[in-house]
């Protein structure tokens, strides 16, 4: 999926990233305890949110732009729950600050500074018009502008309004041990953490009214210019993201008209697993899959891709069943058989094992992007950008986990938003 | 005369052979079935319920009828523009195009599933409009399936280079042995539980048909059916036909009824029938899409829907025709097996209502959508049987379930 950006004024919510990976063993292995004062402090803050949110809303609402003062309280507090999500998410490193500084994390919000004059409209029903990107937020971060990604000191996410967050969660969870492990988080996982905070805090910042301007979920835009794109990936997905054009009537018969390639999928992917074990024993023992192995598995993956994009309304024509590469929108590249390490191909099933909880979290968003999509695409007969390419980002983490499983590359899912580099890494 | 000629002939004269060996039946043909009127049959407000309730139904029918017509008619004419929302190649793109005709037909049909719903709900009768709307919409995903199997088996032959315009020729076979096989497995994914009666083992013994009656469960309506081939044979029966207000009897009746379908082979039959309908309606439709470039190519799937749908409407009448026959050798078994011809009269009786069947209903009616014998035929056959047997109407030998026949409403048993 090689693009650059969508050409357009940035976002005013824009994520700044300025972590460096290292994390000190002792506050993580503390971390959830070390919280503690946060979790009262955000509390007794999101009290008086609450509180002041519906009176900017009102003041709002007759001058058309909310109040200085109230503006700056909202901004610390986007700022405020962006940086505890970090700390608690382990996608930032130092203890945050208890009153949402600007610059002061390294896993900051930029806002803007003044308040802008908004249409009275937008902001009448903004809570309506919000529900949309709480609910991506909510699958990505959980956070819904009023809360935090977290409220217990076990890890367990809040419940009730804000009910989703997996993504955040299970990066946070991995992010754990491994940095128990290395002291150092691992990049995708710590992207994807950081795009989770940041659409988190563009949600929150269109519903209080800090801004105007709609959230946006292309993961590009969000990160690609605060951090470093992962190495290149033996298994990518390419693909033209500016065909956005949808068929509202096969749009709205998007499911049933996925079934025969559900049923044929699920038939492949019985005898994928067959065929992954017949290659298990061949990897481990020549340290090489075999050729036509890897072209049907490859096959299987590349069809998987097709039909979840169908299903999930990244791509729009009907795709084909026999996942032949070059035809449809958007497509999967894979290598050829390449040299594996014979540990990595033993242990394959318990190495995977991070990969597919990424993946499972990845998912909730999936289902949630499709889902808006769906009711945005029979309307305006078309994707919107941002989900559109936030669900490719999953498709491709499916299809590297995919690949990953069933031995046609070595090379882990990179959780990474952002797509690979371009040239293949020295 | 040429050699195409002759071979035609030949296959009509098959063709005939066969259908005469299936249209044979163990109904008497000197069997008088004598004219009853309805009115001394049917209270007054049973006959009018009935009638005007029908008279609606029937109206839903054309409704939906016309309505699809219409609408897969502009799909035969425009559908084509839909190629272009596929990736899949011809076959592919050739379910997606009958996916989407089949869509907007379910789409042009939803107000009037509704309103048959409501028009239920008025006279009391069952209906949900979760189903009639979103179980349909489930319903219509099984369809998508079968319509994709169909035309994968279609469109893969007609593409084979030396079959051709030819597939029909090996695809209506294809579709027997697939037919066959549903026949023969779905009794089995029915499941059920068993129906205990002391007259089953009775039945099974006179209509020589040693098969397991199951009771299903989840519907509203009383109704029975048999179904499956050699081992997976059952009768099955909707719960409401073993509860109150049915008797012993009259499930005697229709246990009878269902074990004669099997006595008589009707299962088999069915599927014969369906053979020597599949060849001629697979060789129209092969004609029909010859000037869209034949069934191997997606842009004949749109048209070749339907002309399919056109042909089915055209055959309905004779398939009614062949159900209707089957029907009644059914009933006769029944009368044979159970000597209860009194049962019988009041398990038609109570069809009129329990689920407001019209006993006459006007013949264009009769002709489309009657694939039974209609209730006053069904009356008037137990009158001819009483009459045949030089019996009047009597209590069965068998007194030890059966309890007084009170009229009460049955399903339409078939």
């Amino acid at each position: 999926m090689p693009y650059e950006c969508h050409m357009h004024e940035p976002h005013p919510v824009r994520l700044v990233v300025g972590d460096d990976y290292r994390r000190s063993r002792l506050t993580v292995f503390f971390r959830l305890l070390l919280a503690i004062p946060h979790y009262i402090w955000f509390f007794l803050w999101t009290l008086l949110i609450v509180v002041t949110a519906i009176v900017n809303w009102l003041i709002s609402i007759f001058t058309g732009k909310p109040p200085g003062g109230l503006h700056r309280l909202m901004c610390s507090y986007v700022r405020y729950q962006a940086h505890l999500s970090a700390y608690l998410a382990l996608v930032g490193n130092p203890y945050p600050g208890f009153s949402g500084e600007a610059g002061e994390y390294p896993i900051d919000v930029r806002l803007p500074e003044e308040p802008v004059a908004q249409r009275r409209w937008t902001i009448l029903i903004r809570i309506l018009l919000a529900i949309p990107a709480l609910i991506v937020s909510a699958a990505m971060a959980g956070s819904t502008g009023g809360n935090a990604s977290f409220s217990g000191n076990s890890g367990r996410r809040t419940r009730g309004f804000n009910g989703g967050g997996a993504l955040l969660f299970v990066c946070a969870v991995l992010g754990w041990f491994a940095s128990l492990a290395r002291g150092r988080m691992p990049k995708g996982l710590r992207d994807a953490g950081a795009y989770a905070i940041g659409y988190s805090a563009q949600a929150s910042a269109y519903l209080l009214l800090v801004t105007d301007r709609y959230p946006n979920a292309d993961p590009t835009e969000m990160l690609v210019a605060v951090t470093d794109r992962p190495p290149r990936h033996p298994v990518r997905v390419v693909g033209d993201p500016y065909d956005l054009r949808r068929s509202r009537l096969t749009v709205f018969f998007r499911f049933l008209l996925s079934i025969p390639h559900l049923i044929w999928l699920t038939l492949w992917g019985i005898l994928s697993v067959l065929a992954a074990i017949a290659q298990w024993f061949v990897t481990l023992f020549r340290g090489r899959p075999a050729a036509g192995l890897h072209r049907f598995l490859a096959a299987y993956v590349r069809y998987r891709l097709h039909v979840y994009a169908y299903l999930m309304l990244v791509a729009n024509p009907f795709p084909g069943f026999t996942g032949t590469a070059g035809i449809y929108p958007l497509d999967l590249e894979v290598g050829g058989p390449e040299r594996q390490n014979r540990w990595k191909t033993g242990f394959r099933i318990v190495l995977g094992i991070p990969a597919i909880l990424v993946n499972a979290a990845l998912s909730g968003a999936l289902f949630a992007s499709a889902v808006l999509t769906w009711f945005y695409a029979l309307v305006k007969g078309s994707a919107p950008w941002g989900l559109r390419n936030l669900s490719a980002y999953t498709l491709r983490y499916d299809a590297q986990t995919e690949a990953y499983l069933l031995l046609l590359t070595d090379a882990y899912p990179h959780a990474s938003p952002l797509e690979g580099e371009n040239t293949p890494a020295e | 005369m040429t050699r195409s000629r002759a071979a035609l002939l030949a296959l009509a004269a098959v063709w005939a052979v066969a259908a005469w060996l299936l249209w044979r039946t163990s109904v008497p043909a000197a069997l008088h079935l004598p004219h009853l009127d309805e009115h001394s049959l049917f209270p007054p407000d049973v006959l009018h319920r009935a009638q005007h309730y029908s008279a609606v139904q029937r109206l839903f029918w054309l409704g939906t009828t016309i309505t699809q017509l219409v609408v897969l008619g502009l799909f035969a004419r425009y559908g084509v523009r839909w190629t272009r929302e596929s990736a899949a190649g011809p076959i592919g793109t050739g379910m997606l195009l009958g996916m989407i005709g089949f869509a907007l037909v379910w789409a042009a049909e939803l107000p009037f599933s509704v309103l048959e719903v409501w028009w239920r709900h008025r006279y009391g009768l069952s209906g949900s409009y979760v189903q009639a709307t979103v179980g349909n919409w489930f319903a219509l995903g099984a369809q998508f399936v079968v319509l994709c199997v169909a035309l994968a088996i279609v469109m893969g032959l007609a593409r084979v280079r030396w079959i051709g315009d030819r597939w029909w020729m090996p695809a209506a076979p294809v579709f027997v042995g697939l037919r066959i096989l549903l026949a023969f497995v779905s009794p089995w994914l029915l499941g059920g539980s068993s129906f205990h009666a002391p007259y089953v083992a009775r039945l099974q013994r006179i209509e020589r048909v040693h098969v397991p009656v199951r009771v299903l469960n989840g519907f509203a309506e009383p109704n029975a059916f048999a179904t499956g081939l050699g081992p997976s044979r059952r009768v099955f029966l909707w719960k409401p036909i073993v509860d109150p207000p049915f008797t012993p009897r009259m499930d005697r009746f229709v246990v009878g009824h269902e074990l004669g379908h099997l006595a008589h082979d009707h299962i088999w039959k069915s599927i014969g029938w369906y053979a020597l309908f599949a060849f001629p309606l697979a060789f129209v439709l092969a004609v029909a899409t010859r000037r869209r470039g034949g069934m191997g190519v997606p842009e004949a799937i749109p048209l070749a829907i339907f002309v399919y749908v056109v042909l089915l409407l055209v055959e309905l009448p004779l398939q009614n025709v062949v159900t209707r026959r089957l029907e009644a050798e059914a009933d006769w078994s029944a009368l044979r097996a159970t000597h209860d011809p009194v049962a019988g009269r009041q398990l038609f009786r109570l069809f009129a209502s329990e689920t407001l069947e019209d006993p006459s209903p006007p013949g264009w009616d009769y002709v489309f959508l009657q694939n039974h014998p209609t209730l006053m035929q069904r009356i008037e056959m137990t009158e001819a049987y009483a009459a045949t047997a030089s019996m009047r109407p009597r209590r069965p030998r068998s007194t030890a379930t059966a309890g007084p026949a009170a009229a009460r409403p049955v399903g339409r048993v078939g």
